[in-house]
């Protein structure tokens, strides 16, 4: 992502002779808090947000966190609390499907106010984006054909597989850190494709997504998951500085407490990986 | 008085100098061959008359009137270019026809075009559109090719393409018709059809500049002549004196070239 | 064979509206860079040098990168750098830059065949107009327009059936076209989700569309073969 950026930054610079984007300094500031120092993006953040009177999220297609319903509107865990704190701003809210790649991009061009779209609090994650407490445990699991799933119930059995991850996942950086043999696709749905396919024999995905979409009843019957590799949380991601992070914080908290967001997680079936506020 | 007054003339292309000093005139219904090697400065004389090629040095008038002149300091406008080249008419070696045309289309465009700029243009739209179509008609009936008016050019012959070329130019009323080299990219039979027309236009008294390399017919058909060698204008005057009783050397060695 | 059957009408539904978007990105596309494409062509053959070299930089720029890159560029670099987010977040926005990267990158390629087109074209067609005193715009017009339409139709084609399948790329600035309705069903969408037929499917509307391009262009093809 950071490689994006900079060949972005680059070639822009030569084009129209600007030096490097001055936004690297606000890199530092530390990830969850407006600082001080950033006290006129963050007012200008939420002014500007009220002032148009629209939240702009910047969501992907994905079960059970943010998909369309059959009439075409937004619906899921993440995109009805995104509502219900929009709300809450007193503005409307707007969703927006974006490129998972570009996902800082979409933020700090300002084309979306913020990523909410059950967003793995990962390092790369923090150091570019303003983030809330995270409010959802969510785990990297490996999935394999349901037929050979038997043997490869433990880490260690996990080395003589070829994985399929998406490209600047956590699933891709659990790879990566566990020394597996793996190859980076698009997104997580095709990590599954390559099972399918047998281009792949296992990948690594969020077990949230998982539960949607492997095992009986979905499109991917005949596959299943095993092992799970690290333990991680979900947040959502403002611009850097922005004072809208305290703001979604005081409303989780707020929300947590008068039984909305459980109540949502109901709904949708993910109770069980709730934070509590 | 003479139709057209050429003096001076100097022409060079980087340091090649292709017309040396040219001057000669031509009487009103007259035919002028201008003979000579290739390279001698033919062509290019007739890309000047015709305000392709800009003169380095000389005049050109068309009678008495001055169309042309190096020295003069302003520059002709776009406009005024267009109207003194169009006392001449060119008839390339490679006819040129516009492809996309018909033989009665290719008569007709550029006075269709000019009749555009004419005021009265609008209000009497049908009745100018069918005056050129007329006049286009008879020329290539005059020319023998009534019956392919409608046809495109790759559909006719060589020798046809040329005549309807010459009609072409015919069509903007030139002073002067001029040829370069006209038969030189047709097949031996082809030629005689293209001659016979000139021949025809010449004994209806149409002043004309031809630069061929048919000795017998430029004898026959012209006037006067002009024999050019590395840009010079060697000979010049009567055509049968000149190709029967040539004074200089070099004409006499070009025409025996020929002869054999 | 049920389920597919349940699935069919909704993917075909939003097959249908993300090859809407493709047709449009298409649409204006074309319209745009058939003549920008002659503006720079002209551009590229001035006999201004300045004018010459900026134009020529121009399209050594647009097809010397890719067109993602010109994408990410046109969309992202105001918002990120200038901090002027213009195209603004909504589908609009990035459907109208999607246009702008297009058709810039198109007109730069287009430019090229129509300079080609009216290179081949030979001088005694400019001096036979000139002789019967055609200004050089009638020259243009009336004579050789039509030559170097018919010389760049077949290039042209080419050109033309790429730029529906390129369309896609525009996915990269999040622009729903159809591929991007495709995979959305693998991902999940309106209750289906892994499903990876739909994606192979939108091989079918572009066979049909550049089938019946190549019909319209060949037919164009035929008509100007009444000269040579």
């Amino acid at each position: 992502m950071k490689k994006k950026i900079m060949a972005i930054a680059l070639i822009g610079a030569m084009i129209f002779g600007l030096a490097a984007c001055g936004s690297s300094g606000d890199q530092g500031a530390a990830a969850g808090s407006a600082g001080a120092e950033n006290a006129e993006s963050a007012a200008s953040d939420m002014a500007a947000i009220q002032e148009k009177g629209v939240l702009v999220v910047g969501v992907t297609d994905f079960e059970p966190m943010d998909y369309k319903d059959a009439d075409g509107n937004w619906i899921g865990f993440d995109a009805d609390l995104a509502k219900a704190f929009a709300d809450s701003l007193g503005v409307d809210v707007e969703f927006q499907e974006i490129d998972w790649d570009n996902k800082i991009l979409e933020l700090d061009g300002g084309s979306v106010d913020c990523i909410w779209n059950g967003m793995t609090l990962t390092e790369e994650v923090t150091s570019s984006m303003s983030c809330t407490n995270p409010y959802l445990n969510n785990q990297q699991i490996v999935v394999v054909k349901a037929d050979v799933a038997d043997q490869y119930q433990d880490e260690a059995s996990l080395a003589d597989l070829s994985f399929a991850v998406e490209s600047g996942s956590a699933g891709a950086a659990v790879a990566a850190e566990k020394g597996l043999n793996y190859t980076e696709v698009s997104n997580q749905a095709n990590a599954l494709m390559e099972i399918a396919a047998g281009s792949a024999d296992a990948a690594i995905i969020d077990s949230l997504m998982a539960a949607a979409m492997v095992g009986e009843g979905t499109s991917y019957e005949d596959l299943t998951t095993t092992v799970g590799l690290t333990d991680e949380e979900y947040g959502v991601g403002f611009r850097q500085g922005s004072d809208l992070t305290d703001a979604a914080n005081q409303f989780f908290a707020d929300a947590y407490a008068d039984g909305t967001i459980p109540a949502l997680a109901e709904t949708y079936k993910v109770q069980g990986a709730l934070v509590a506020q | 008085m003479a139709i057209l007054d050429v003096e001076h003339i100097c022409k060079s292309f980087g340091r090649t100098e292709v017309l040396k000093d040219i001057s000669f005139s031509l009487e009103e219904s007259q035919v002028l061959s201008i003979i000579g090697s290739s390279g001698s400065g033919k062509t290019t004389l007739l890309r000047c008359l015709n305000f392709l090629e800009t003169p380095d040095k000389g005049t050109m008038k068309i009678r008495d009137k001055v169309i042309f002149d190096a020295d003069a300091k302003t520059n002709l406008s776009e406009a005024q270019i267009r109207e003194n080249r169009l006392h001449f008419g060119l008839v390339f070696q490679s006819f040129n026809l516009f492809p996309q045309y018909t033989a009665l289309g290719n008569v007709m465009l550029a006075r269709e075009l000019e009749a555009k700029g004419r005021p009265d243009y609008k209000a009497k739209k049908k009745e100018i559109l069918a005056e050129i179509e007329a006049q286009a008609k008879e020329l290539l009936t005059q020319i023998g090719l009534a019956e392919r008016m409608n046809n495109y050019p790759h559909q006719l012959s060589g020798g046809q393409c040329q005549r309807v070329a010459i009609a072409r130019a015919l069509a903007m009323r030139p002073d002067i018709l001029c040829f370069d080299e006209p038969t030189s990219a047709l097949d031996p039979e082809l030629t005689g059809e293209v001659l016979k027309v000139i021949r025809e236009l010449a004994e209806q008294k149409t002043t004309m500049i031809i630069v061929t390399h048919e000795m017998a017919f430029a004898r026959d058909v012209a006037d006067t002549a002009i024999f050019m060698d590395d840009g010079y204008i060697l000979e010049q005057g009567n055509a049968k004196e000149l190709f029967e009783n040539p004074t200089q050397e070099r004409t006499k060695q070009f025409l025996r070239n020929y002869q054999s | 064979m049920d389920t597919f059957f349940q699935q069919l009408p909704i993917v075909l539904h939003a097959l249908n509206v993300g090859f809407l978007q493709t047709l449009k990105l298409f649409g204006v596309t074309l319209a745009g860079a058939l003549p920008l494409g002659l503006a720079i062509s002209f551009g590229t053959r001035s006999n201004i040098k300045i004018i010459k070299s900026i134009f020529k930089v121009i399209v050594w720029i647009f097809r010397g990168t890719p067109l993602m890159i010109q994408l990410l560029i046109i969309y992202y670099f105001p918002g990120l750098v200038m901090h002027n987010a213009i195209w603004g977040g909504g589908e609009k926005g990035r459907f109208i830059a999607a246009c702008v990267a297009f058709i810039l990158n198109y007109a730069c390629y287009f430019s090229e065949i129509y300079r080609g087109g009216i290179q081949s074209i030979p001088i005694g067609q400019e001096e036979a107009g000139l002789v019967l005193g055609m200004t050089k715009r009638q020259i243009f017009a009336r004579v050789k327009l039509l030559q170097m339409i018919k010389r760049i139709v077949p290039p042209m084609s080419n050109e033309i059936l790429t730029l529906v399948k390129d369309t896609s790329l525009a996915r990269i600035i999040a622009l729903q076209e159809i591929i991007w309705a495709g995979q959305a069903f693998m991902k999940g969408s309106q209750g289906i989700s892994g499903a990876i037929w739909p994606l192979f499917f939108t091989g079918i509307y572009y066979l049909i569309c550049n089938g019946v391009l190549t019909v319209v262009l060949g037919k164009i093809e035929k008509k100007l073969e009444f000269f040579r």
